[in-house]
């Protein structure tokens, strides 16, 4: 098997007394395009920036295509690097900022006009290449930015939350055109950002972190169905959690749970037996409501406390038997709302379900 | 404009006070440069070119020249002194960075008549008195023009925009290829708007000049005012035009040529 394109080592990085990145390891392989998502402070942009080499790590080490470059300078590593303010030279043309990484590796003239024409044409700017970045519109900046990173035919693209700076139409754009360009170029990908709808639409893998740790990584289906923890549970989506206490693990894979809004069955993984602390936890689009629920779902009574128009969507907010809080997100499809008050059932499918071998108190 | 309200009325006095006392004296003076008599009468009796020709004597075309010529090895100087400067103060922290700040700085707030006192004793002093004159001049006006150099170019590198210097080096530029391609260009109008002020600040000095200045070596302000002591010739009022018009010239040029106009106005446009 090739080497990743990129591997870090227990890449560890203090800032004073604080950890910005804790003894992470990670493998991005060819072609592969991997999402750091968390919240400010948790350490993404730190360890993109260990990889480009802004900063000097403290601890661990990290392999371009099986290189270690721990402690080499940025200009030497070979990597495309698209910033969130685009970091454009405003003294030059759009042209000459596209050229410049080609200029600094000594190539001819009519060779860098080649290229940088092919560039532009690229990312659906042809033409402009006489344009300063100043005159261009912030979508325009963005193409010029990806352009000039791509030019030099980087070993690895490494992205810094280079869209939050769009409104979001041009944001979903972006979105599709990065993810298509980046698969046809096959080049591997180390993308930033704090955005859970660009991590789950774009990533091949989404590494979720928290505190200079990766705290789970895996495709977007398994992190927004089966997450490790109620951090990565809370962070990506809205999910409702309830604390559950196994009463009874089956031999076929799924378990009897005490919570406080009513008993549940769920999926379970193996190795829990009766009286561990769990996390019950399921997706508003997968708690459904009915006057009654079906066999074999878990059904719990609830109060319609308050419905919000999505357009597409419906949210209700639910008032459960222990007082707890709820949401059922329901398809808006003509068979009308529910009204704040109204007394009905909230029920979901055991398979629906994920649990999360974690308590609220842990 | 229907806008009466107490700002208008206030933005058009400061207008006003503006062209009374800044621009009025201005024409007042270039029309007593053209009287036909040897008094600095306004409104000018007569029109005569004759106290322009004398301006051309020797006596006011040297210190004329003389100030030229120090200005611009100041300003050049005290350019290629701030420069480094203004990098080590706003890139680095190293130990005394506090002290030479301070250092730097302190002609600014300073009198420069304590600066050319100071500067007079101290060359007595240590025993460089052959220096008073030129070199001690040149000293003198670059440490006073100092800090603008050094002010303009932080006030540059602090607006350089986030992570350009990065993207260069990401893009395969050395630590010297950044300098040279990213850094400096986008230096340039500080750079220049430094020089404007460096040259402007020595070529109107007196306080300085007044107390370092030997015969034969003297800048034009300060021959003006040894002058003044016979009383206002309309030679002088045409000497003052000039005087006026130099660095006025060189401030339009720059602006034109480089934009230090935002410069000095406003805070700097990026591009």
């Amino acid at each position: 098997m090739a080497e990743p394109a990129l591997q870090l080592r227990a890449l560890t990085k203090r800032f004073g007394a604080t950890t910005a990145v804790d003894e992470i390891d990670l493998a991005v392989a060819q072609g592969e395009f991997v999402t750091l998502l968390g919240p400010s402070g948790c350490g993404k942009t730190t360890t993109l920036n260990l990889i480009a080499g802004f900063l000097t790590p403290d601890g661990g080490e990290i392999h371009l295509a099986g290189k270690s470059v721990g402690s080499r300078p940025p200009f030497e590593r070979d990597l495309g690097i698209v910033f969130q303010d685009y970091a454009l030279f405003p003294h030059m043309t759009v042209a000459e900022n596209v050229g410049f990484g080609l200029k600094m590796r000594g190539l001819d003239s009519k060779e860098i006009e080649r290229r940088v024409g092919e560039a532009l044409a690229m990312v659906h700017l042809p033409g402009l290449g006489a344009r300063r970045p100043l005159q261009m519109s912030g979508g325009q900046r963005q193409r010029v930015a990806l352009a000039r990173a791509l030019v030099i035919r980087p070993a690895m693209l490494l992205l810094d939350e280079p869209l939050s700076n769009l409104d979001l139409k041009l944001r979903e754009e972006m979105r599709i055109e990065i993810s298509n360009l980046q698969r046809r170029l096959g080049i591997a990908t180390v993308f930033v950002t704090h955005d859970q709808g660009e991590a789950l639409t774009m990533s091949d893998r989404i590494a979720v972190m928290r505190n200079g740790r990766i705290e789970q990584i895996g495709a977007p289906a398994d992190i927004y169905e089966r997450p490790a923890t109620r951090f990565v549970a809370g962070f990506i989506g809205a999910i409702n959690m309830q604390p559950a206490v196994v009463s009874s693990a089956s031999s076929d894979g799924y378990a009897r749970l005490e919570t406080p809004a009513g008993p549940a069955l769920a999926r379970l993984p193996t190795g829990f037996g009766a009286g561990v602390k769990t996390t019950l936890t399921v997706r508003p689009e997968r708690l459904r409501l009915g006057a009654a629920a079906p066999e074999n779902a878990v059904a719990w009574p609830a109060t319609v406390e308050h419905v919000v128009y999505l357009g597409a969507r419906r949210e209700v907010r639910l008032r459960l038997a222990d007082g707890s809080a709820a949401i059922a997100e329901v398809t808006n499809d003509g068979s009308g709302g529910r009204a704040a008050g109204e007394k009905v059932t909230a029920w979901f499918k055991p398979d629906d379900a994920w649990v999360i071998p974690e308590n609220a108190s842990d | 404009m229907k806008q009466r309200s107490w700002p208008w009325v206030a933005l058009t006095i400061a207008v006003a006070a503006i062209y009374v006392f800044i621009v009025g004296p201005i024409l007042i003076t270039t029309a007593v440069s053209f009287n036909a008599t040897n008094r600095s009468y306004f409104p000018p009796q007569g029109f005569s070119l004759r106290w322009w020709a004398d301006v051309f004597q020797p006596q006011w075309v040297q210190p004329l020249l003389f100030s030229l010529e120090l200005a611009t090895l100041t300003c050049v100087l005290a350019t290629a002194f701030g420069l480094p400067l203004a990098f080590a103060l706003h890139r680095y922290d190293f130990p005394g960075k506090a002290l030479i700040r301070a250092l730097v700085m302190g002609p600014l707030i300073l009198p420069t008549l304590v600066t050319g006192i100071a500067l007079l004793q101290f060359l007595t002093i240590v025993g460089l008195g052959s220096w008073i004159g030129y070199g001690a001049l040149l000293v003198g006006h670059v440490v006073i023009c100092l800090p603008f150099s050094v002010r303009t170019v932080a006030i540059s590198l602090h607006t350089i925009p986030p992570n350009v210097e990065a993207a260069a080096g990401s893009l395969g530029a050395r630590p010297w290829s950044v300098l040279r391609h990213i850094t400096l260009p986008l230096l340039i109008p500080g750079i220049f708007a430094g020089m404007a002020f460096a040259f402007i600040h020595s070529f109107t000095d007196v306080n300085l000049s007044l107390f370092i200045a030997r015969p034969g070596e003297r800048p034009i302000t300060v021959t003006i005012l040894s002058f003044l002591e016979y009383g206002f010739a309309p030679t002088l009022a045409a000497l003052s035009i000039i005087s006026l018009l130099i660095p006025l010239a060189l401030v339009a040029i720059l602006g034109r040529f480089i934009g230090i106009g935002n410069f000095l106005f406003e805070e700097q446009g990026r591009g």
